[in-house]
This record gives structure tokens, C-alpha cells and sequence, in this order.
């Protein structure tokens, strides 16, 4: 059984059906309960579990990022709303110190089974640190998973899984898929492998490394070039699953690495670097990443020359199809 | 090196002391029986015992730094007292006292001391699990303030599941400086939790004067603008803090929230090996303090209720020191931690390519190997 989704929905649809799955699934944040959330992820559900399971807080990012570890260290498997990926920066003591930390250092002996669902990405015009694509901080970290769904469906797999696994998982929700389209999702049990990267098309002379928002970029501007492009969605950014982008890569002999973060330092710097390391001789052109540029998010005016769009990524593409060794 | 030191006014003395330096009390005296009271003096006798240990360690250069909780044993003391089994521990690293009151095993703190895996200090020291502590710890964060959004977790999950545990945080003076203390204050106070949240007060945070951390007159009123209750205590009396904690633990089994206790007390020690408490405070505070140590004036209370007597202070010892000494020697006796641990317990699950590869890398380094020869990604 399926039924038509879009990304919000099928958040809001799996929250529900692991809410009702395990009692000590519990969701804390702030402006989660009776408003729903600012994009309505949590609708309905404080008045159909009420306020012991959708958890209304006071406005600390950083005291409910403890807290949160503090409930899963005690048997819960709370949701923790970070209302956007820009307001984390508060809670970055409690992340490092204890979220990430506490399994390791404990040996094992402590466990972190916790959720934390953050909106990321630009495209929507927002306020100022609404649109932080900070991915690399987090896979920088060691201790944590991190996930991306680019699709309805891929969503309610992956958030379904982070909820189940016993590590700390951030599933990074794009602001602009949120009700960009809709798809079939099931409404029965869908569990996606945390840890596994996707072919979203096939393809022989390029290789796309991407995720979030990026991937419908990159499906766009593959369309647009005489070329046979494959697109990976990474889904997960920690762990990387490196041999499937290795094995496109030593098949197509070039890369694009498309994301909204930062360039430098950035997520595709690491990508590249293992090309570089893993794959140097298949190659028949440099790698180039299409990425955002070294500035501070800009003003709402800017933010479409700030972020990559279809006419960057396709330039991209056409050079290193153009290059020669 | 600088000539200047810092004048720390001596701390309001008008607050709570049953127990006087002299051994005399204040009104009445808690309940708590003989034997358990017993039970506190030898807790007391071997955390100084195995602190006087640990920095003898240290100076012979078997631990890379130690540090010690002098002067200040009866806040963790009284406060852990007041616990009961099923109850969370959350200790900063000035808690010795209350972790050996809780039978917290002395060759497993002493080998993590000397910085072995947990992993590895499980498997070469187990805790057969009739000896394993009845309360429930959580490992000290280096930023103490760290613990106190933490606590407020675990408290909550227990509140929400019906369990009638208490869950007791432990910080300095100066962490109360730090958001996460008033992070913590804040959803302890809306969410009416279950938890106590203990100011050891100790005057120093390493350097800096405790009057450096705030203007307000102390530390127990940090706890008003939380809508909380707050007590403050002479931390050197340990039935002061034994009956304010006992208290606040009570309000929060009745599920009436959480309270504040500001223990009054004072580092005797530099912070730890690596300070020089000389450079920056004067030798008078020091000998003032002295004046007012916590196991001084609890020996001679016991020795007025005629439950000591020099006899079983040499008996105390005799058990202790042999106990303590075996103790670090099984320490000591682990073998070295194999550098391949680090790599355990990093995810539940298959930690991934990158973090095995690297692992591999790290192998075949140890045995001599080249790891850089991977050019394909196919493995070494």
C-alpha cells in the first residue's frame, strides 16, 4: 500500500507511525506542539499523543540537545527538532560533549539511540541563518550519522531508520523539497539502510556526486547536455558509502560533486580527495565541485547566484566532458 | 611569572552549619545511624588515602596528572548520602568521596587514570555485578557545566516512565558561569524535574576567583530567576550538606522539581598537578581554610558521640590503605591498552569504508607495514 506524499507529509506521516510504534519514541523541540511546527512536520500529532510524547520546550537549543542525550542514556529514543540547521550552532557544547562523545567514551557502555531532525539548505528566502548547509561540521565529527533524503519516500526510510538505530543520527530535511512534489510513499513499515548511497540514473560519461536539493539540480541539468550522465544521491554523509561512487567513477572517468555547503573544506573536498587517493588512473578529467561560494549566506536577492543552479551545474558538466589530458 | 595576586574576600559565613570546626553542633543533627555514619568517616579516610596516592603517582610519573578534592570531601560526601540505589550520579572530578561512598571500583578510576580504554579496562577489570555501584553514573565532562542539561534528561525519562529516581549533578562555582548550567535550570524548572543540582563552591575555578564569576551575591540565587529553590550550605560541614541535599532530594522524589544547593567550600590543593595555585593566592587564605576542614571536625564530633576513638581511626587506616594499594596495583597490572581500540565502538553497526580502511591503515602501520600503498581503494 503507497499513498501520495509530499516530503513534509511523509515526515509528519512517519513521526505518527513511530509514535505509535514505540512508546519511547518522544519528540522534543520547541513550537512543535499545538502549532505543529513552522512547517507543520508535527501536525496534528500533540493532539493525538499528547504533550508527554510531542514535548514542547523552552527555547534552548543547547539545554535540549542534553537533555535529549540525557533521555536516551535513559532508555527513551527521543526526536529532536532543531527548528534549522542555523540555530544548532547554540547547541554545539551538548553535541560534541555529549551526543557525539558518550558511546565512545563510555566504551560502548552508554548508548545514544537519538534522532535529530534539522531543516537545511536554501532556495526559500528565509531569515539569516535559516539556510546554513553545515553537513561537514557534522561529518567531521566522529560518533554520529549523518542522512539527507532527497525524495518523500527516501524520508520516511530514513527518518524510520534513525529513529531505530542506537547511534545519534541527524536527518537533514531540505526546506525547498519540503512540498517541491509529490511521490508514492508506503504506508506500510519502510526501513532504508542507513549507511547506503542511491543510483538515482544511470549513465557513462559523468559521474554526479550529490544530495538534498542537488540531486533535482543535477537531474535537470543532465537533461540539458548531450551526454550520458550517472547521479548519485550520497543519503548518508557519515558513514560515506565510498565503493559505489569509487566503481561510477573508475566506469565514467569524470566527476561533478554538486552541494549547496561551502566550497572549502567542504564535503566535496573530502569526496575529492578520495577519488584522488582511490581512483586517480580511471580518470579523463580533473574533478570539479559545483558548490556555494566562501561567503556568508547572502541577502534573498543574491541567494540564487549564491547557491549552485542548473546552468553552473551544466557548465560543469561540459567541462569536463571538453577537457583532454 | 607574575607578582600580583588576587585578594579573594573570604565567603559570607550565614548559611547553613549544623557541624562547627570545633566539632560542636548547631540545632539538631540529621538522623542517620551509627554505622552509617561509620560508613561516611571511612569514605572520607579513603578518598584522602587514595588522592595522597594518586599525586605521589604522579610525581613519580606513573600518572600524566592528578588531582585532588582536599578540604572539599564532605560536599560529595553528604550530598551522595543522600542517594539512594536506582538513582543517577552525575560527578564532575572533584567527587571522589561520593563515588567511593558508592563503591565505585578503585582499580577501574585508577586505570582510566592512567589513561587505558574503557573496552580494555572492562575486559582486564570486571565488575562481578553484585559489587557493580547502585546508583547509576555518568563519565565527568571536562566542562562541567556539561552534565547539568544531561542530568535534566535522564531525570525527565525517568519522571515520564514513573520511576521514583532522583538524579543528582554536580558542578563548580565557576561552570555556574557557563549557559549550559542555566540551560539545564531552565528545563529542570518548566518541566519540574526530578534533580538536584549541587554548586560546589570551592572558591577557585583553577585561577580565577569565585568573586570573578558573578556580581550576585551568591551562587544560590542563580536558582531564583529559575523559579527554584536554592539552599546554601557550609560545604565543609558535611551535615549541612548531607541535610539540604536530603531535602531537595525528598522535594523531587515527591515530584515537587528540582533545587539548587550552593556547598561553601575551598580548594586546599592547587587545581591539579599541572597548576601552581601559589602563583596566584595567598598562603593566609590557605592556612584561614585550614582552620575549617571537613574530616577535622567530623572526627571530632565522632569522637564526642563516642564512636571514635584513635583505636578505630588506626583500624580505619589499616583496612583502607591495603585495600587501595591492591587496588592500584591491579591497575597497574593491566596490560597496555592495544592501540586498536580506539577503533571500537565508534557506531553501533558497520562503522563504514572510510573508518575501516583507515583502521587497516593504522594495522598495517603497527606491524611495520606501508599503509599508503592502497592507489585503488581494493584494500592493503
Amino acid at each position: 500500500m503507497s499513498e501520495e506524499m509530499n516530503l513534509i507529509g511523509a515526515i509528519n506521516h512517519t513521526l505518527r507511525q513511530e509514535l505509535s510504534r514505540d512508546p519511547a519514541v518522544r519528540l522534543v523541540g520547541y513550537d512543535i506542539g499545538p502549532v505543529g511546527g513552522m512547517f507543520r512536520a508535527t501536525e496534528g500529532l500533540y493532539d493525538d499523543f499528547g504533550d508527554e510524547r510531542v514535548i514542547d520546550t523552552p527555547l534552548t537549543e543547547n539545554g535540549i540537545m542534553g537533555m535529549a542525550v540525557g533521555m536516551a542514556l535513559a532508555g527513551e529514543r527521543p526526536v529532536l527538532e532543531m527548528q534549522f540547521l542555523g540555530f544548532m550552532y547554540n547547541a554545539w557544547g551538548q553535541f560534541i560533549y555529549n551526543c557525539a562523545n558518550l558511546f565512545q567514551k563510555t566504551g560502548g557502555m552508554l548508548k545514544v539511540p537519538l534522532t535529530i531532525r534539522a531543516v537545511f539548505g536554501g532556495g526559500i528566502k528565509p531569515l539569516p541563518f535559516h539556510s546554513e548547509s553545515t553537513e561537514a561540521w557534522f561529518m567531521h565529527t566522529p560518533g554520529i550519522r549523518v542522512v539527507c533524503p532527497s525524495t518523500p519516500r527516501e524520508a520516511k526510510g530514513l527518518l524510520s531508520a534513525a529513529i531505530r538505530s542506537d547511534d545519534p543520527v541527524i536527518v537533514l530535511e531540505h526546506a525547498k523539497l519540503y512540498r517541491a512534489f509529490r511521490e508514492p510513499v508506503p504506508t506500510e513499515d519502510c526501513v532504508l539502510p542507513l549507511d547506503k548511497c542511491r543510483r538515482v540514473q544511470e549513465g557513462r560519461d559523468v559521474t554526479v556526486l550529490t544530495w538534498g536539493n542537488m540531486v533535482h539540480t543535477s537531474v535537470e541539468a543532465a537533461r540539458l547536455v548531450d551526454a550520458s550522465i550517472e547521479i548519485i544521491d550520497l543519503r548518508s554523509l557519515a558513514p560515506l558509502d565510498v565503493e559505489p561512487m569509487l566503481e561510477s567513477v573508475r566506469k565514467t572517468g569524470r566527476c561533478v560533486v554538486v552541494h549547496e555547503a561551502r566550497r572549502t573544506a567542504g564535503p566535496g573536498a573530502e569526496l575529492v580527495a578520495l577519488i584522488n587517493e582511490y581512483a586517480l588512473q580511471w580518470l579523463k578529467a580533473p574533478v570539479k565541485r559545483v558548490t556555494a561560494f566562501d561567503v556568508a549566506f547572502p541577502e534573498n536577492q543574491t541567494e540564487e547566484v549564491y547557491l549552485p543552479g542548473v546552468p553552473r551545474v551544466k557548465a560543469a558538466f561540459e567541462a569536463v566532458l571538453a577537457y583532454e589530458f | 611569572m607574575g607578582q600580583k595576586k588576587w585578594r579573594e574576600a573570604r565567603p559570607r559565613e550565614d548559611y547553613l552549619r549544623i557541624l562547627n570546626p570545633d566539632g560542636s553542633v548547631n540545632g539538631a543533627v540529621p538522623q542517620v545511624a551509627d554505622e552509617e555514619l561509620l560508613r561516611w568517616y571511612r569514605a572520607f579516610i579513603e578518598t584522602r588515602l587514595l588522592e595522597t596516592l594518586g599525586l605521589r603517582l604522579q610525581r613519580r610519573g606513573v600518572l600524566s596528572v592528578a588531582g585532588t578534592s582536599l578540604g572539599e570531601e564532605a560536599c560529595g560526601l553528604g550530598a551522595a548520602a543522600a542517594l539512594r540505589p536506582g538513582d543517577w550520579l552525575h560527578p564532575s572530578y572533584r567527587q571522589t568521596s561520593a563515588l567511593l561512598y558508592w563503591g565505585v571500583p578503585v582499580d577501574r578510576m585508577m586505570a582510566s587514570l592512567l589513561g587505558h580504554a574503557p573496552e580494555h579496562i572492562a575486559q582486564h577489570l570486571p565488575i562481578p555485578p553484585d559489587l557493580a555501584p547502585k546508583v547509576r553514573l555518568t563519565p565527568y565532562p571536562i566542562f562541567l557545566g556539561a552534565n547539568v542539561p544531561l542530568a535534566t534528561g535522564v531525570a525527565f525519562a525517568d519522571k515520564l516512565n514513573n520511576r521514583p529516581n532522583v538524579s543528582l549533578v554536580f558542578i563548580g562555582e565557576g561552570a555556574t558561569s557557563e549557559g549550559d548550567f542555566h540551560d539545564g535550570l531552565g528545563l529542570a524548572g518548566v518541566l519540574k524535574l526530578p534533580c538536584v543540582v549541587v554548586v560546589q563552591n570551592n572558591q577557585w575555578s583553577i585561577s580565577v576567583p569565585s568573586s570573578r564569576q558573578t556580581a550576585a551575591e551568591t551562587f544560590a540565587q542563580k536558582a531564583v530567576a529559575h523559579g527554584l529553590p536554592s539552599h546554601r550550605v557550609d560545604g565543609n560541614d558535611v551535615f549541612a550538606v548531607y541535610a539540604a541535599v536530603q531535602e531537595a532530594v525528598d522535594r523531587a522524589r515527591r515530584g515537587e522539581g528540582a533545587s539548587v544547593v550552593e556547598a561553601v567550600t575551598y580548594r586546599m590543593m592547587d587545581h591539579n598537578s599541572a597548576d601552581s595555585a601559589s602563583i596566584y593566592r595567598t598562603d593566609e587564605e590557605v592556612e584561614y581554610w585550614k582552620s575549617l576542614d571537613p574530616l577535622d571536625r567530623f572526627e571530632r564530633y565522632l569522637v564526642a558521640r563516642g564512636l571514635l576513638d584513635d583505636a578505630l581511626k588506626q583500624q580505619v587506616r589499616d583496612e583502607a590503605e591495603p585495600q587501595l594499594r591492591a587496588a592500584i596495583s591491579r591497575a597497574r597490572a593491566v596490560p597496555p591498552t592495544p592501540p586498536e581500540s580506539m577503533f571500537l565502538n565508534h557506531l553501533n553497526g558497520d562503522p563504514g569504508w572510510t573508518f575501516r580502511h583507515q583502521q587497516r591503515e593504522c594495522a598495517v602501520e603497527l606491524a611495520g607495514g606501508n599503509p599508503f600503498v592502497d592507489f585503488t581503494g581494493e584494500g592493503l
